[in-house]
């Protein structure tokens, strides 16, 4: 059965601390329509589609080198699919 | 903003360090058959064609595992020095919120610990490369959550009762046989089902509801530790989300013959997994003093919006439904935690957690948060039960439930629709009769009556004279539950206790 | 339905009747009064009379709840295993039907 589905949100729960501020900041400028929820301790993002993390855009505003492994540090949770994860972005969005 | 100087080319890109040093480490032997090697692999029906196929988004080599994770333990053990050093428990909302953490004590570690064997099992009892590594990572992860829980939670034994002895107490006392039962009958079964019962169904599925009632729930109530270690470890658990996600996907993108065998799989262990957090949802609603948001409120953001109108939309392109017994859980939203907290109340003299009734505050949030069903409950049970207070007493069951044969909770869930009548279900198998709470454990024992009818029923257990003897001293022995361990909070050593840190007197009555 | 296992898999209940010798565990569902939160589990002697249920650990155990009034289960209204009964007092809870595991359910 081949059924594409309308688009969902996709979304990611981060740290909500210091060091993840670059990273938020980052992620704000290169997606349109980001909804940003506050919760204790953690920030949620959310969007309609894919949500992109962009390897140079978060280590231009961090200010030192930034690998995308390192994103692993700033997740708490997530919801939809990590379609790509390279060198140079993490994506998520849901494949169907 | 400085644009920062050119890095020099990294030699292999992150794609293929991950190929690299981990599908490339795998070779075919010619010296012994492949089912020789691997021989758990096919009798659980699964059809896998190309093992290759299985996909890791992480990427991660041992080297950027190792790095990671250290990092995060550095950066949890020193919040926890800190707060030991600060002593950071008298900054609790108050001492009963401790009774949350006592249940997540006593509950959980023990089972990080069966996940990491279960892991390890298929680190090495999987046919392909990836998918040993991603379960050779899971399986140090669950071992490390197992761990940092223990460290964690050990500053607050030092100060609270209801703690000292979670090991034994998983293996003996009643309302942990609930999980106990959980993880060894997903242990017991094969690679593929542990993988979609745990991997899937119990990480992908039902995490949230365990882990955002207790890691906020801790963030509100003044405890740093846990909600540190809960961050900490949820950036674990979306590997490991993630981990689950492939393992259904794989299944189903292999072989469509698959699709019946996951899908009845899917039914069993979202109601399992749901029968299991359950005891969260009392907790949230009931033992934290600031609350977060109520079971139902979760239920709904987390299970129905982000899994039923998110994830499932996404399956519904390889034919999978959701969960056969999903709707009996959405009626039971508006009910469930005040069902399970009012199990624990009229239990908790044979448990190491202590329970007590809603204050003044407390059923004023339970009346926002549940207009319709709260005067009921309240009506019905929580105005009786402190008549007896009023007498100068405090009810406790005075006998032991009856107990569902699939889940072990006491059988105090009721019919959809009907709040006031618990639901009472039956099967009989070889003769023998075996009792059921609801229609999803029901359909689970009908299916492998065999395998439930070994169910450790603590009750049935204490009847046949395995716990310590007939009497309920003897059995709070053969627990190893010590005095203040369980039973009422008001009055108990930790209230007293919280009360003299801080200079206050205790209340009266 | 059989499980699916690497090996021949048969494994005896952990709760089989042979295991309490002349007694039974017996289910008592006070059915309308969730102030017992379920129903609850007793094991008996199977010749002990159905009366000495009611009048001697019955009445007893539900002053538990401060509302409940011993009497009243006199004009109980009893079920063995979801079926209507009308109880013969002086005959035993297994002349009565009850079984191993049977749920004795009543109402007032």
């Amino acid at each position: 059965m081949s059924v594409t589905a309308e688009p969902r949100p996709v979304g990611v729960d981060l740290q909500e601390n210091e060091e993840n501020r670059a990273l938020v900041e980052a992620i704000e400028a290169d997606n349109d329509d980001l909804n940003i929820r506050h919760m204790p301790g953690m920030i949620r993002l959310t969007k309609t589609g894919r949500l992109v993390i962009n390897q140079a855009s978060v280590e231009a505003r961090l200010g030192r080198p930034w690998e995308t492994h390192e994103f692993q540090m700033a997740i708490i949770s997530y919801f939809g699919e990590f379609v790509e994860w390279d060198d140079d972005q993490i994506v998520i969005a849901w494949n169907h | 903003m400085t644009v920062p100087a050119q890095k020099p080319a990294r030699k292999l890109s992150m794609k293929q360090r991950y190929t690299a040093l981990t599908h490339d480490l795998d070779w075919t032997p010619t010296y012994v058959a492949e089912d020789a090697i691997f021989p758990f692999t096919k009798f659980e029906g699964i059809k896998v064609h190309d093992w290759n196929k299985w996909e890791d988004p992480f990427r991660l080599t041992v080297e950027a595992y190792n790095k990671y994770q250290a990092e995060k333990d550095r950066r949890l053990y020193a919040v926890l020095d800190g707060f030991a050093q600060s002593q950071g428990q008298l900054g609790l909302t108050e001492a009963r919120y401790m009774n949350a953490m006592k249940i997540f004590m006593q509950g959980i570690p023990i089972h990080e610990y069966d996940a990491h064997r279960m892991f390890s099992n298929c680190a090495r009892y999987l046919n392909g490369p990836g998918a040993r590594f991603a379960a050779l990572c899971q399986s140090m992860d669950e071992l490390r959550h197992a761990q940092t829980e223990i460290h964690t939670l050990s500053h607050y034994n030092k100060y609270f009762d209801g703690m000292h002895d979670w090991h034994k107490w998983s293996d003996r006392v009643w309302y942990l046989s609930v999980p106990k039962s959980f993880f060894e009958d997903a242990m017991t079964a094969g690679p593929f089902e542990w993988l979609i019962a745990i991997g899937f169904s119990f990480e992908y599925l039902l995490t949230n509801l365990l882990f955002v009632p207790f890691m906020s729930g801790a963030a509100f109530n003044g405890d740093l530790p846990t909600m540190t270690f809960g961050f900490s470890a949820q950036s674990d658990e979306s590997r490991h989300m993630t981990l689950g996600l492939e393992a259904i996907k794989f299944m189903l993108e292999q072989d469509e013959d698959n699709l019946p065998i996951v899908q009845a799989w899917l039914d069993k262990w979202f109601w399992r997994g749901y029968r299991l957090i359950s005891l969260v949802a009392g907790m949230m609603d009931y033992m934290l003093p600031k609350r977060v948001m109520s079971w139902k409120e979760a239920f709904e953001l987390y299970f129905e919006e982000q899994m039923l109108n998110g994830l499932f939309k996404d399956l519904e392109y390889y034919g999978i439904k959701p969960p056969r017994d999903v709707q009996w859980a959405i009626d039971e939203k508006e009910i469930l935690s005040h069902q399970v907290y009012w199990i624990l109340y009229q239990y908790s003299h044979a448990a190491a957690f202590q329970t007590t009734i809603p204050d003044a505050e407390d059923q004023a949030w339970l009346m926002e948060s549940y207009p319709e069903t709260w005067p009921v409950f309240k009506a019905t049970v929580w105005d009786r039960a402190q008549k007896v207070v009023d007498s100068g007493g405090r009810y406790f069951n005075p006998g032991l439930p009856q107990l569902c044969t699939v889940c072990q909770i006491p059988m105090g869930f009721t019919e959809p629709g009907d709040p006031l009548t618990q639901c009472q279900r039956q099967s009989v198998y070889e003769g023998e009769r075996y009792d059921f709470c609801s229609d999803g454990c029901q359909t689970i024992f009908d299916n492998e009556p065999v395998k439930y009818r070994q169910s450790w029923l603590p009750v049935h257990q204490i009847f046949q004279g395995n716990c310590g003897g007939p009497t309920l001293p003897d059995v709070a022995a053969w627990y190893g539950l010590q005095p203040g361990d369980g039973g009422e909070y008001l009055g108990s050593p930790d209230n007293l206790n919280w009360l003299a840190w801080h200079g206050q007197a205790a209340k009266e009555g | 339905m059989a499980v699916v296992a690497i090996a021949e898999y048969d494994f005896p209940s952990r709760s089989a009747a042979e295991l309490y010798g002349d007694d039974q565990l017996v289910h008592v569902w006070w059915n309308g009064n969730v102030f017992f939160v379920s129903a609850q589990t007793f094991r008996f002697p199977k010749a002990m009379p159905f009366g000495a249920l009611v009048n001697e650990v019955l009445k007893g155990f539900y002053t538990a709840d401060p509302d409940f009034v011993p009497e009243s289960l006199d004009s109980a209204k009893w079920k063995i295993d979801h079926v209507a009964v009308t109880p013969d007092m002086g005959a035993s809870l297994e002349a009565n039907g009850v079984g191993h595991k049977s749920l004795v359910e009543f109402s007032l």
